[in-house]
């Protein structure tokens, strides 16, 4: 086993919540006195163990909370949590820019962080001052970047604009160029913050096959924060969940991630109303719940491509003798309908109705869905549209392949595919 | 712990230092400080008409108002000295200590956005403030000696190149002043950015308190106190000596500008090292 190269040891950040500035001045001297002149005790940063766990007032938030880990050489980490959760706090201590309010961190070797795209740029410069000024902001030296230069210079492929203010550069040559410089940085420790957000597919995959380049042959330690799992499952043997500043769960990325996504998938996937008079619906239909069931071997796991899903609806129908038709439609995140299904018309009476319908696994690419229920009486007249209904997320899942960029498609059916050899080549010649 | 590490590069915790980065660790980042003085200098001039020519149009442009004001309208004297020169040289030192503290004094304030995503010791960045106007004034000398040429050989004044080696000492002890107050003021107004407003009002107010317009000599006994006490002031009267050989220079004020220049260098790089880190969170 490698020596641990970071060791993070209780470390905690409190943050003073709403409007700094006018007063603060009064508060310090206050505060100044009553804890230097009166030698009261400082309330907000005591360091035995009577804080309260939450926030000590709705004035102060702790943004990390008794976060420690042992990082060892060469290992690569993921960070996941929600927005908020003090990931980027976590990172922004580790890269000495802000000092925690307790606890310590203790490491090894030089540290080299990307918390944006393009750190030191200066828009008024060219390209090629900016490779300088960014490469030195983020610990080259002078002969790493002559050496690198034109490599940095290829990676980037701006090279005929190199001499023009990157001001003049579209986003897309800039994300590139900045990059370029960040990805020739040889650390022995990295920190990437989300910076993969930016950029085009094509880029994106440049970009996670430099940082899987660098961890497997140079051996660097990389910690990395992604919201995508696919990307932390892939580049990240270890990770740690963190939620509201605490770490909920650390170590093997597989298991990490696994109860992470279905911690928070599961709160989304029911809504139930009963009999009540707000349950969304009208005079014909009543709303009573709706379920979206996913069949997992293991309950703990969450919903990947491969899961079949099964919604199941009850609403009170109001009209007698009514003939019924029940559609399911299902959008992507950004509301384009990728089908709509419905069932056989019938004849119900007043009274509760129940729904299923069935979507299989294999179909659905990853991403985020919603659907909606739509209820029609006579096969055309619409009683009642129920849009957006439930958000729910497929999670990728790929086997035998080293390619982690994102699965094109709306629908990712598993049809029956093949190759065979037509025609033998040398067995004819 | 599973396991004792014996020994660990880096430790980061809540307490910071008054002395700040290492001198290994500042050297390392030598190279950053030149490219960041060559970008602010590139950067200045980058869709301007004139460029770095602006170094020298800026004091001209100045002086010519001063020559204006102090001279044509108010008729102060310039002791026998052509007013155009007797104000430069003021304006000259003058140009070096305000810059300095002007833009050092901001230095949170204008670099929060880089502050807050990248870690290099800080103090790098007013080093090359001060690095920066240092060029500048060497700019803005070349053209102070051109003017002093043209009026030694219009036969208006003499020169003295052995005084001139006076202005070295002062140079340093103006920039040191501008880079101390300034480190001390950037941590203030990096907590509350209203002073910055305050930075403009001081820098005029001190300027009418230097000899830049007029000579220490000239200032009414009853509040030369005031002047006296501005450290900045022999140093003025000692540049005004080093070119043109008139000017009160003895050796007690410009001990006590030394030392002031020394206490605020080093109280200002102690606070700035000591503070600088836990400003982020407020910036």
């Amino acid at each position: 086993m490698s020596d641990i190269i970071i060791q993070a040891e209780n470390i905690s950040k409190l943050y003073r919540l709403g409007a700094l500035g006018t007063g603060s001045l009064k508060q310090d001297i206050t505060m100044w006195w009553e804890t230097k002149v009166l030698k009261k005790e400082n309330p907000f940063f005591k360091t035995d163990n009577s804080l309260p766990e939450e926030a000590i007032n709705s004035n102060y938030l702790w943004s990390l909370k008794n976060v420690s880990f042992d990082i060892r050489e060469g290992e690569v980490w993921g960070i996941i949590g929600h927005n908020g959760a003090g990931k980027s706090t976590l990172l922004k201590i580790l890269s000495r820019i802000i000092r925690p309010t307790e606890g310590v961190v203790r490491g090894r070797g030089k540290i080299s962080s990307l918390l944006e795209v393009g750190t030191g740029f200066d828009q008024q410069l060219s390209g090629r001052e900016n490779i300088f000024i960014s490469g030195y902001m983020l610990g080259m030296k002078k002969n790493d970047i002559r050496r690198k230069f034109d490599e940095i210079v290829d990676f980037s492929g701006v090279e005929q604009f190199l001499d023009t203010p990157v001001k003049r550069y579209s986003s897309g040559m800039y994300v590139r160029l900045a990059f370029a410089v960040a990805a020739h940085l040889d650390p022995d420790i990295l920190i990437v913050d989300e910076v993969l957000a930016v950029g085009d597919s094509e880029f994106q995959k440049k970009c996670l096959g430099k940082m899987k380049e660098v961890s497997t042959q140079k051996g660097r330690t990389i910690l990395f924060v992604s919201h995508s799992m696919q990307a932390i499952n892939i580049l990240c043997e270890k990770s740690i969940w963190l939620q509201k500043g605490k770490v909920v769960a650390n170590g093997d990325t597989h298991t990490v991630v696994s109860n992470y996504l279905s911690a928070y998938q599961r709160k989304l996937l029911k809504q139930e109303w009963g009999l009540t008079e707000d349950a969304p619906g009208n005079v014909f239909i009543k709303m009573i719940s709706v379920e979206l069931i996913p069949q997992l071997k293991d309950p703990l796991d969450h919903i990947d491509i491969r899961t079949p899903l099964t919604v199941k609806f009850r609403f009170k129908n109001n009209t007698s003798n009514a003939n019924l038709v029940t559609g399911l439609h299902l959008f992507t995140q950004s509301g384009e309908c990728i089908f709509d299904v419905s069932c056989n018309p019938g004849v119900f009476n007043e009274g509760i109705v129940e729904g299923e319908c069935n979507i299989p696994g294999n179909f659905l690419n990853d991403g985020s869905y919603y659907f909606s229920l739509i209820f029609m009486k006579d096969v055309s007249r619409t009683l009642f549209y129920f849009e957006e209904c439930l958000h729910f997320d497929m999670e990728d899942f790929r086997e035998n392949t080293n390619s982690f960029v994102k699965w094109q498609g709306y629908v990712r059916p598993n049809f029956p595919f093949k190759l065979k050899q037509a025609n033998n080549l040398v067995a004819v010649m | 712990m599973t396991e004792k590490q014996v020994h660990w590069d880096w430790e980061i915790k809540s307490q910071t230092t008054w002395l700040g980065a290492s001198w290994k660790e500042l050297y390392s980042f030598k190279d950053l400080l030149f490219r960041l003085v060559r970008k602010d200098f590139l950067a200045s001039y980058q869709q301007t008409l004139l460029g770095p020519f602006w170094a020298v149009l800026q004091p001209i442009l100045t002086v010519l108002i001063y020559v204006l004001v102090f001279n044509k309208v108010m008729s102060v004297s310039t002791q026998g000295i052509p007013p155009f020169l007797y104000y430069l040289i003021g304006i000259t030192l003058w140009n070096l200590f305000s810059d300095i503290f002007q833009y050092t004094s901001i230095t949170f304030t204008a670099n929060a956005y880089i502050f807050s995503k990248v870690y290099f010791p800080r103090i790098i960045t007013p080093l090359a403030v001060m690095l920066l106007h240092g060029i500048r004034f060497l700019i803005q000398l070349l053209l102070l000696i051109g003017v002093l040429l043209y009026y030694y050989f219009t036969g208006e004044v003499e020169l003295l190149p052995v005084n001139a080696l006076l202005a070295i000492p002062t140079v340093i002890i103006t920039a040191g002043i501008g880079l101390g107050s300034g480190l001390i003021f950037s941590i203030i107004t990096a907590k509350y950015r209203d002073l910055q407003n305050m930075i403009q009002l001081i820098i005029r107010l001190l300027m009418f308190v230097c000899p830049i317009f007029y000579s220490t000599a000239m200032v009414p006994a009853k509040i030369k106190w005031i002047v006296l006490l501005n450290p900045l002031s022999s140093q003025f009267e000692m540049f005004r000596y080093a070119f043109i050989g008139i000017g009160e220079t003895s050796l007690l004020p410009f001990l006590y500008s030394t030392l002031f220049m020394i206490a605020l260098v080093g109280s200002g790089v102690l606070l700035f090292n000591k503070m600088g880190d836990k400003l982020i969170d407020v910036i």
